[in-house]
């Protein structure tokens, strides 16, 4: 009995909150106000305390204080590199002292470019290209040919043009630096098919904001006459 | 060369050649996974124990963001400058999820269902009248064809996503309108626009694998 009433009042606590934040944050529609700008600075520091405790739980209990405290040798020395940059890395802290974190930045920002650079290529140059190949593939497509031929050919002229859009080399010219013209309409044509791109993102964007909405109000609603 | 410029030349050099002989063999682990007779090779090992460094290393960043940003309205509250309440809303709601979650890991869950789902979706929830205000605004000061381009593909996409109250789905818009624009049109946009990201992306990761580039300070 007093186990289920304990629930019932944990859950009209956390839901009471819920309701007070999400006023809160609702309340920016009628202009900036310290009810928002309480839930927001609450916000942000359960986030980060929340990304603190994820941090230690997932990463730095498991992977490095484990391994020191009960791993082999073998561990404990190669834990004990990360330990020794994961602490030179404090002295980011001041500015006096941050270029002896210096190094640890470098390690971190050359791993964090070398695996962007391995996601860039296995990730997205070559699935892409071949996407965009199979994109003309016709195999299959029976009756549908035409179809599948016109959708590949407009699938590959998007491509290169919104390509051929972030291309920014010019010739010298003496009126200044110019694009040739075929450089040009082809951006043009890409620039339309990048409006559209964002188009379709801005309605997703949009569709998902409205549902959040739909699902905040309903929140109120069924909060308020749970009461 | 007083001792303070040499520390910093060794600092920087030292940074340097950090950062491209890490880069370098993470790189090379990828691309020499395995030997000749299909068993891993040494540079995934390599490349496995490197990444695992940098992990432990993203970790102990996380913690230095928290502290300055703990340090930032620390000092913001001893100076008891403006805003200083939220200040100290921030650092008691930041200390007590972190001790909270340290003490009872299993049941943090709840900080996050409490606080940070509802404000989450209530900020995505703002974002339907921000988003309408800044379509309006577009149309009102930045008329040309692009932005005509755009928002009329938004308003397509909408009206062939869901039925309409009373019309249902508008026949020709939802089954052939919209998923030529959103599968063909914008796809082809996405596309160019992701291998432009990733060319962009191999290039600024291979003049910092040079060491063209030094962003974490290795310019003395």
């Amino acid at each position: 009995m007093s186990a289920i009433f304990s629930a019932n009042v944990v859950d009209l606590i956390t839901g009471g909150i819920s309701f007070l934040l999400t006023l809160m944050v609702l309340s920016y529609l009628i202009g900036d106000n310290p009810a928002f700008r309480v839930a927001v600075y609450i916000f942000i520091g359960v986030s980060a305390g929340y990304a603190a405790g994820v941090a230690w739980h997932q990463v730095l209990f498991p992977r490095l204080i484990v391994p020191l405290l009960s791993g082999s040798l073998a561990d404990r020395l190669l834990t004990v590199v990360p330990l020794v940059l994961g602490l030179l890395l404090l002295f980011k802290l001041s500015p006096r002292t941050s270029r002896l974190g210096t190094p640890s930045m470098a390690f971190l920002v050359g791993v964090g470019a070398a695996v962007a650079v391995g996601g860039a290529v296995m990730g997205t140059l070559f699935p892409q290209t071949r996407a965009s190949m199979n994109a003309l593939d016709l195999s299959g497509a029976g009756q549908y040919w035409l179809e599948r031929l016109s959708e590949g050919v407009v699938m590959l002229v998007g491509t290169v043009t919104t390509l051929v859009y972030f291309h920014f080399g010019a010739k010298a010219t003496a009126s200044g630096p110019q694009r040739g013209k075929l450089v040009s309409v082809l951006s043009w044509v890409g620039q339309v098919f990048i409006a559209i791109t964002f188009g379709v993102l801005f309605a997703g964007v949009f569709m998902a904001a409205m549902t959040a909405l739909i699902e905040r109000l309903n929140f109120i609603i069924t909060f308020l006459s749970a009461l | 060369m007083n001792r303070k410029s040499l520390l910093s030349t060794v600092i920087a050099i030292a940074s340097t050649a950090i950062a491209i002989a890490s880069g370098v063999l993470v790189l090379a682990g990828y691309f020499f996974a395995q030997k000749a007779d299909g068993q891993t090779s040494l540079l995934t090992d390599i490349r496995l124990t490197l990444l695992n460094w940098a992990i432990i290393l993203a970790g102990f960043a996380i913690f230095i963001g928290i502290l300055s940003l703990f340090q930032v309205h620390f000092k913001k509250i001893q100076k008891k400058q403006k805003g200083s309440v939220y200040s100290l809303l921030l650092i008691i709601s930041l200390a007590a999820t972190f001790l909270f979650g340290l003490v009872k890991p299993g049941q943090v869950e709840i900080v996050f269902t409490t606080v940070q789902l509802p404000v989450e979706a209530s900020l995505m929830a703002l974002l339907t009248v921000t988003l309408t205000y800044a379509s309006i605004r577009l149309l009102r000061h930045r008329l040309n064809l692009l932005s005509v381009i755009f928002l009329v593909t938004a308003l397509l996409i909408l009206l062939g996503t869901a039925p309409l109250p009373f019309l249902g789905n508008i026949p020709g818009l939802s089954d052939w309108v919209r998923p030529f624009i959103a599968q063909v049109m914008a796809a082809a946009g996405a596309r160019g626009i992701l291998l432009g990201v990733a060319l962009g992306t191999l290039t600024t990761g291979l003049r910092i694998l040079f060491g063209a580039d030094r962003p974490y300070g290795g310019n003395k």
